[in-house]
């Protein structure tokens, strides 16, 4: 059975798609990764997910249950950090976790021992008798995905959840949530950060005008997806004497400055590199330095919205 | 423990804070012992159901009808506050329904006005205590009219705050609704001296109706136009429910 199954799902405002008939498909134990840019479709399909709001069309299975019908049933199994803030001003940072604890049923004693641990998983324990209102963006933030954890739940939602967290705080929250996959909670991660979703996630799909323009592991993406490759090669000649050496090879580029560079962007770099070393060789230049750099996350993102993009003008 | 109550537990919890309950009691303190009795002299006393009350225990009964509405547009805060603070939202994503939000709201602003009509009775009773008249039958009328109140004004409230957006609107609204409600109503003197537009006015206003209730209930003279009223205000609080209700279901998440 799959955490979340979607089939066709779309949300319309008037006569705006925000989410335009996307399938995704979740598997128990998975951290999957939602990556868009701001405006993407993100938001709205997290909404739809924990049946904040109903779909125009489409059906939506969540963890076995028909959403659409039973969404009490899906919310009681699922928690859900959303993107804004949400907390009580009033209450100290201690008050509001067993509070919470308490909306969720959780009994007293247990709900006491729970916020005991979080508030030192989460850093807050200094923090404890502070009332939200006067913390950080910062610290409010981990208050609210602290307190996400005093119940028990089957899938956990996350909308760009490091919003306002610094360095430290953002690497400890994927720590955490990585230790919690590990353990089998399985977590929907949105995010535009596409080094989080790459530190974090099994699974990733990309959206992008509210519909979704790839889907599958990091590393598969990468190797699908992940055309330019860079060879940079540093040489002991000068500059004018690469250039000319090197003069009309594609998708080569010389740097000149502090030594001569050579920088090879392309799908099939080590064509062009057997064609470069073959011309440095006839020259008697001397290589110094090589280094070879895959595609990131990011480039495939930045890419693959590139294409979607460039595919819908031209 | 009922997700309702669960939710009643947390309303009280976020509302029911120090400052609050010190304000219920100071702010009606005020208005009993240093307005009503520096304006002993200029009103000895009030004819009431052919009665002569003095102005302290006229204004004293007054006041736990002000107070039931002045706490209940208070509670009536906690939607404004929930969607002010993402509150609404986080509870809509876990184990409730809109409907349960709305109860617990209702029940919440409910017990809220029965703790503050409370507070008042037992602040105001030395006051009031010479011209009271409470009887097996006049008690279930004051708490009647204090429950029937709450979720009157806490339905005007939450009214209030599922329509507007903006903190400074939303404060302007509820100020101006607050002050029209407390001052043309009978709750600080009584409809028979006003001037005839504004005595008429103040049968516009469910205050005068709830004020009107506990007043008999306190003072005995039980009518049958105290029972037309209480009809009334029940009609009246049972409509600004149903439109209160319909509207939380609308909210946009």
């Amino acid at each position: 059975m799959k955490c979340i199954s979607a089939a066709a799902l779309s949300k319309a405002y008037g006569d705006t798609r925000a989410v335009d008939r996307i399938d995704l498909n979740v598997e128990p134990g998975q951290a999957f990764g939602f990556l868009g840019s701001n405006g993407a479709g993100k938001s709205t399909t997290i909404k739809m997910l924990t049946t904040l709001i109903r779909p125009t069309s489409g059906s939506l299975n969540i963890l076995g249950v028909d959403a659409l019908r039973e969404p009490l049933r899906v919310r009681r199994r699922i928690g859900v950090v959303l993107q804004q803030p949400s907390y009580e001003p009033t209450l100290s940072v201690e008050r509001s976790l067993t509070k919470y604890g308490m909306m969720w049923g959780v009994p007293g004693d247990e709900s006491r021992r729970r916020a005991e641990r979080l508030m030192r998983d989460f850093g807050l324990a200094d923090l404890r008798k502070k009332r939200n209102e006067d913390l950080s963006i910062g610290q409010r933030r981990r208050v609210q995905v602290a307190r996400e954890f005093m119940h028990d739940m089957d899938l956990l939602f996350l909308d760009e959840p490091t919003v306002g967290l610094d360095p430290a705080a953002r690497r400890e929250l994927l720590d955490y949530l990585k230790e919690k996959a590990a353990s089998g909670l399985t977590i929907f991660y949105t995010t535009h950060i596409l080094s989080e979703a790459d530190y974090l996630c099994d699974n990733i799909a990309i959206i992008q005008k509210g519909r979704i323009l790839a889907s599958d592991t990091p590393a598969a993406l990468k190797k699908r997806l992940g055309r330019q490759k860079t060879i940079t090669l540093r040489t002991n000649a000068d500059d004018q004497t690469v250039a000319t050496a090197l003069a009309g090879i594609p998708d080569c580029v010389v740097q000149t400055g502090m030594g001569a560079s050579i920088t090879i962007e392309s799908a099939k770099p080590e064509h062009i590199l057997m064609e470069v070393l073959s011309r440095l060789r006839k020259n008697g230049i001397k290589m110094r330095e090589i280094s070879a750099e895959a595609a990131t996350l990011e480039d495939i993102f930045l890419e693959t919205i590139r294409d979607a993009s460039g595919s819908e003008t031209g | 423990m009922h997700p309702v109550l669960r939710l009643v537990n947390r309303n009280l919890t976020v509302s029911l804070n120090p400052g609050f309950l010190i304000w219920q009691v100071l702010f009606p303190l005020i208005y009993i012992f240093v307005v009503g009795f520096a304006y002993t002299s200029l009103i000895p006393g009030v004819t009431y159901n052919g009665e002569h009350v003095t102005y302290p225990a006229f204004l004293a009964t007054g006041m736990i009808g002000f107070n039931i509405m002045n706490s209940t547009l208070v509670s009536g805060l906690i939607i404004w506050n929930d969607r002010r603070h993402g509150m609404f939202e986080q509870i809509m994503s876990g184990p409730y329904t809109r409907m349960q939000y709305v109860l617990a709201n209702i029940c919440t602003i409910g017990t809220v006005g029965m703790i503050s009509a409370g507070l008042i009775v037992g602040v105001g009773y030395p006051v009031f205590q010479e011209s009271a008249e409470f009887t097996i039958y006049t008690i279930p009328l004051i708490v009647f009219a204090a429950v029937t109140g709450s979720v009157l004004f806490g339905s005007l409230a939450s009214i209030i705050s599922t329509r507007l957006t903006s903190s400074e609107g939303f404060n302007v609204v509820i100020n101006t609704t607050f002050i029209f409600l407390a001052f043309a109503s009978t709750a600080f003197y009584p409809a028979e001296g006003a001037p005839e537009g504004l005595g008429a006015a103040f049968y516009f206003n469910p205050l005068t109706y709830i004020v009107d209730a506990i007043r008999a209930g306190i003072f005995g003279g039980i009518t049958q136009a105290v029972f037309v009223e209480m009809a009334a205000l029940s009609a009246i609080a049972a409509t600004l429910f149903v439109v209160a209700a319909k509207m939380m279901t609308k909210v946009d998440l």
